[in-house]
């Protein structure tokens, strides 16, 4: 599983490299803009502020909050397919750069 | 090599796509890690909640979302039929038509000096028409021709108010008046005050002597075009016979009238001009300061004296329609 991990790892740093992830986050990002999942989410954190009171919000708290639902919700959106699609094609080009670990990870 | 990869790629595939979620995750992650810092910033520094009010003022500003009406709330046509009354002419004017109405009413608005001074000139236009009519009387003749020239005076000022030509017009006018030779061929004197009517037979004489002195009929001015001196003039090369007869004749006293049987003698002098121009002979300006006050025999003398070459140049140069009144009335003298 190790191979696995640096087979992912691999394919992170690969993906910095070029840019493509930095690219990668600003489609989703203008897609869930786009989607008006960021709204729906802030309202979300308003809520929760009120509930905790203005002066005593944490960052921990929000991400706890927040991120879940964030998450489950971006997994609903019709647009963010359009970028899991771009996600899976640059990871699966970098897949065949990575072919020979894989090779060797089979083998073993 | 491929062969290899296409093996690989299918029991991979599951491997492949929980990669590709995995990764998809972080990404998704990370735009919510974004968003949670950038609400706790303005919560922070105190912006977060500024886009709200108190509950009065969001429903009073709520979006509106009916038939008919736009988002605040404001009918589209409701100022369509009302009727504002004008406070200059107190009429009753429609609210779409208030604005120009006003503009033309109060005389402001880039239009309405246009159209004042087309209305002027069109006025003027009229009047002079009318006026024509009653020229055959001798006796309106002083008045006709005074004021002719006062409107196209006028005219002339109302015409240039807003031109850049006005200031050049006037240095024309300061440097012109007094130069007897003139490097510039052609040139026009701007002060219609000169009229020869006025001048005494001295006068007449001495500037047409040294000027040309035909008066244009449109704009009533006197060319000041320097008289050329000139060789002699074949006799052949007019049409009047005799000279010393046209001489006496144009001694006459009374103002001719400078009538504008217009069409009359500009055909007949076109006619004249254009036998005459391919003959450019040049002329002696006769002694013809014994014409004597009218504008009429005055522009015979110019016309005669400053030379029929004189005449010929002008209608190719520019072409003023310089009434020959006088040449149509010698051949009815004659006849």
């Amino acid at each position: 599983m190790s191979k696995d991990y640096q087979l992912r790892a691999a394919i992170n740093q690969k993906l910095i490299e070029m840019g493509e992830r930095e690219r990668l986050k600003e489609l989703l990002r203008a897609k869930l803009v786009e989607c008006g999942w960021k709204d729906q989410l802030k309202a979300h954190c308003k809520d929760v502020i009120r509930e905790k009171g203005l002066d005593h919000v944490t960052v921990e708290d929000l991400v706890t909050d927040v991120t879940p639902k964030g998450r489950g919700s971006a997994r609903l959106k019709h647009n963010s397919r359009g970028v899991s699609v771009c996600v899976c094609v640059s990871v699966s080009t970098l897949c065949l750069l990575f072919s020979p670990l894989q090779l060797s990870y089979r083998t073993a | 090599m491929k062969m290899e990869e296409m093996r690989l790629s299918g029991p991979d595939n599951t491997k492949l796509e929980a990669l590709m979620q995995d990764i998809y995750s972080e990404l998704v992650e990370d735009a919510c890690l974004g968003l949670c810092f950038e609400v706790h910033r303005a919560v922070k520094q105190g912006y977060f909640f500024l886009d709200e009010t108190d509950q009065e003022s969001m429903k009073e500003f709520e979006i509106v979302d009916q038939p008919g009406v736009d988002i605040f709330g404001q009918v589209f046509n409701q100022w369509k039929n009302k009727e504002c009354e004008c406070p200059n002419c107190r009429r009753l004017i429609a609210a779409s038509r208030f604005a120009p109405h006003l503009e033309k009413c109060l005389g402001m608005g880039r239009n309405s000096s246009r159209i004042a001074s087309r209305r002027l000139a069109s006025n003027n236009n009229m009047s002079k028409s009318e006026s024509d009519q009653e020229d055959n009387d001798d006796v309106n003749d002083n008045d006709w021709s005074y004021g002719a020239e006062k409107k196209a005076k006028k005219r002339k000022s109302d015409k240039n108010q807003n031109s850049p030509r006005r200031s050049k017009s006037l240095k024309h006018k300061n440097g012109e008046l007094g130069s007897s030779i003139a490097s510039e061929s052609y040139k026009y004197n701007y002060n219609t005050g000169i009229s020869y009517e006025s001048l005494g037979p001295d006068e007449v004489r001495s500037l047409l002597t040294t000027q040309c002195g035909v008066i244009s009929e449109h704009t009533k001015k006197m060319c000041t075009r320097p008289a050329l001196p000139d060789a002699e003039l074949e006799s052949s090369s007019f049409d009047i016979p005799d000279g010393p007869s046209l001489m006496s004749r144009l001694q006459w006293e009374d103002s001719s009238d400078i009538s504008p049987a217009d069409s009359a003698s500009s055909k007949a002098s076109a006619n004249h001009s254009d036998s005459r121009r391919p003959k450019k002979k040049k002329r002696p300006a006769l002694g013809l300061s014994s014409a004597g006050g009218s504008g009429g025999l005055a522009e015979g003398g110019g016309g005669m004296g400053g030379s029929q070459s004189n005449l010929s140049l002008m209608t190719k140069k520019k072409k003023p329609k310089i009434s020959a009144a006088f040449i149509s009335s010698i051949y009815d003298d004659m006849n």
